[in-house]
């Protein structure tokens, strides 16, 4: 399947004297799980954004087929004490609600997308709140897939999870987007865990300084991987 | 009980009891979409509108709607489009409100008009009429809220990150500020501009820890909202104190006795 899914030509976005991005082009192969890595200020959020509409102040172009159905998650942040009650099952609602514009989703529906990423149904009544990191980001992947995404974007999904589950979340992450066949783009700085799971990595790096570090940590350690984009 | 054969009474008890409701709504919206002193902002340009109607001769309260379903757009749009955090469009408008409130009425030349009622609310003043209004305006709010209502919770919780190239969220948050603007409006009559933030928030406080879902927070909200305005009521028959600050009272008492009972009850 070679058809593109997301196209990016020329992608440039400017602070003041600074490019945070500068001329960034790509291609994302429909049904394909591309990681996006790159040091710090290398500009993923802001080409993330771009892509999801967040930002339109930017020049050049990308493309999206109007048919394709985005979902997002970024980072779960440790969670917020002063946050309102919630229950799991609201959560999925609202997410879909805001998505589709439905205004209920059957129960069933919400149990079987919790399946998928093996939490019970009882989870539904439980405060969101009270859930562990790693919980509350596999309610969060469940989300997504209610909305049966054609695309799905994670930012840092697992930033704030405990070591220990992330493994394990990943290969989730993987194992859901090739059962459904979801083009999906995945920024991490957990370069180690989410090079193996992905098709192709594309690299973000700034070179006003020189210097190309991830890629050639990437290029040394996985010479096996097939294309792996880069911007220096 | 002869009291309450008096119409004054009773028009207040059915003001108050829409007004609780809807306070117990809306109110966790307001809290967690952390823009809490929105309120205070609307109540506020509700004088500049006040203002505004004594200048052209309409009745005071009436010239408060359109000026805060104007400037609840124009608070959308600016949070929108702009770069400006709410804390500080609310002051923008809170101060600019007033401000101009006391222009006009200095234009108006009406030196026996008081904003007083309207800052501290007139709920044993009720008319037919303006229960009337107060009504038709609830059923427009619980109706927006009821079919909106997981977007609305969405749109005030976390308004960016669900919505990639979907604008429902932004529109809804749009329905929500007039919503808001619609209650500071009934607000400013019934427990009046600078306490309606009071019956937005306190309940919702009250309840917050003892509920795991939405809903039943709302409802729960509901509850404390209404307690607090009936026996806010109740006693401002029997006492020379201004209603609306014994309905505040009774809900800063039982969100007291609820922290009491949780610290000294339920500690394990």
């Amino acid at each position: 399947m070679n058809k593109k899914a997301i196209t990016a030509q020329n992608i440039s976005k400017k602070l003041g004297d600074r490019f945070i991005l500068s001329e960034v082009s790509f291609s994302i192969k429909k049904g394909s799980l591309v990681a996006l890595i790159g040091p710090n200020g290398a500009g993923k959020s802001t080409l993330v954004k771009i892509l999801l509409g967040l930002d339109k102040k930017y020049e050049g172009s990308f493309s999206i087929d109007q048919n394709e159905t985005i979902a997002y998650i970024s980072q779960q942040e440790s969670h917020d004490r002063f946050a309102l009650p919630i229950s799991v099952e609201e959560y999925l609602q609202v997410g879909v609600a805001t998505q589709l514009r439905k205004r209920k989703i059957k129960k069933e529906d919400m149990i079987a997308s919790l399946k998928h990423v093996e939490l019970p149904s009882k989870i539904l009544s439980q405060s969101f709140g009270t859930l562990s990191g790693g919980e509350r980001q596999r309610v969060a992947i469940a989300r997504a897939l209610m909305i049966e995404p054609t695309i799905l974007v994670l930012d840092e999904p697992l930033a704030a999870v405990d070591f220990g589950a992330r493994d394990g979340l990943y290969k989730l992450i993987r194992h859901l987007q090739q059962d459904h066949s979801i083009t999906t783009l995945l920024i991490s700085h957990d370069v180690q865990s989410i090079i193996p799971i992905s098709d192709e990595i594309l690299c973000l790096n700034q070179t006003i300084h020189g210097g190309c570090h991830p890629l050639a940590f990437i290029a040394g350690k996985y010479e096996s991987h097939q294309g792996v984009h880069h911007h220096c | 009980m002869e009291l309450f054969t008096y119409t004054f009474v009773q028009y207040a008890f059915f003001g108050g009891t829409a007004m609780a409701i809807l306070a117990g709504v809306l109110g966790p919206f307001v809290v967690q979409s952390k823009q809490s002193v929105a309120s205070d902002m609307f109540a506020h340009v509700a004088l500049a509108g006040i203002g505004g109607a004594l200048v052209l001769g309409f009745a005071p309260w009436w010239g408060a709607l359109p000026a805060l379903l104007i400037v609840s757009s124009l608070m959308w749009w600016l949070q929108d489009s702009h770069s400006y955090s709410p804390d500080s469009l609310a002051m923008f408008f809170l101060s600019g409100g007033l401000a101009l409130a006391l222009a006009f009425v200095h234009v108006a030349k009406n030196t026996t008009f008081s904003f007083e009622n309207y800052l501290f609310g007139s709920i044993l003043t009720l008319t037919k009429t303006d229960i009337v209004a107060i009504y038709i305006s609830a059923v427009i709010v619980i109706a927006l809220v009821w079919y909106f209502w997981y977007q609305l919770i969405g749109a005030t919780r976390e308004p960016i990150h669900i919505t990639p190239h979907n604008n429902t969220s932004k529109i809804v948050l749009l329905v929500y500020f007039w919503v808001l603007a619609l209650v500071v409006w009934i607000g400013i009559k019934t427990i009046g501009g600078l306490l309606i933030g009071a019956l937005l928030v306190i309940p919702v406080l009250t309840v917050c820890n003892w509920t795991s879902s939405f809903k039943t927070l709302v409802f729960g909200s509901v509850i404390v909202s209404l307690l607090s305005m009936i026996l806010g009521l109740l006693v401002a028959l029997f006492i020379d104190i201004p209603p609306s600050s014994l309905i505040v009272g009774m809900a800063i008492l039982l969100f007291i006795f609820q922290t009491l009972v949780k610290k000294f009850v339920f500690t394990s």
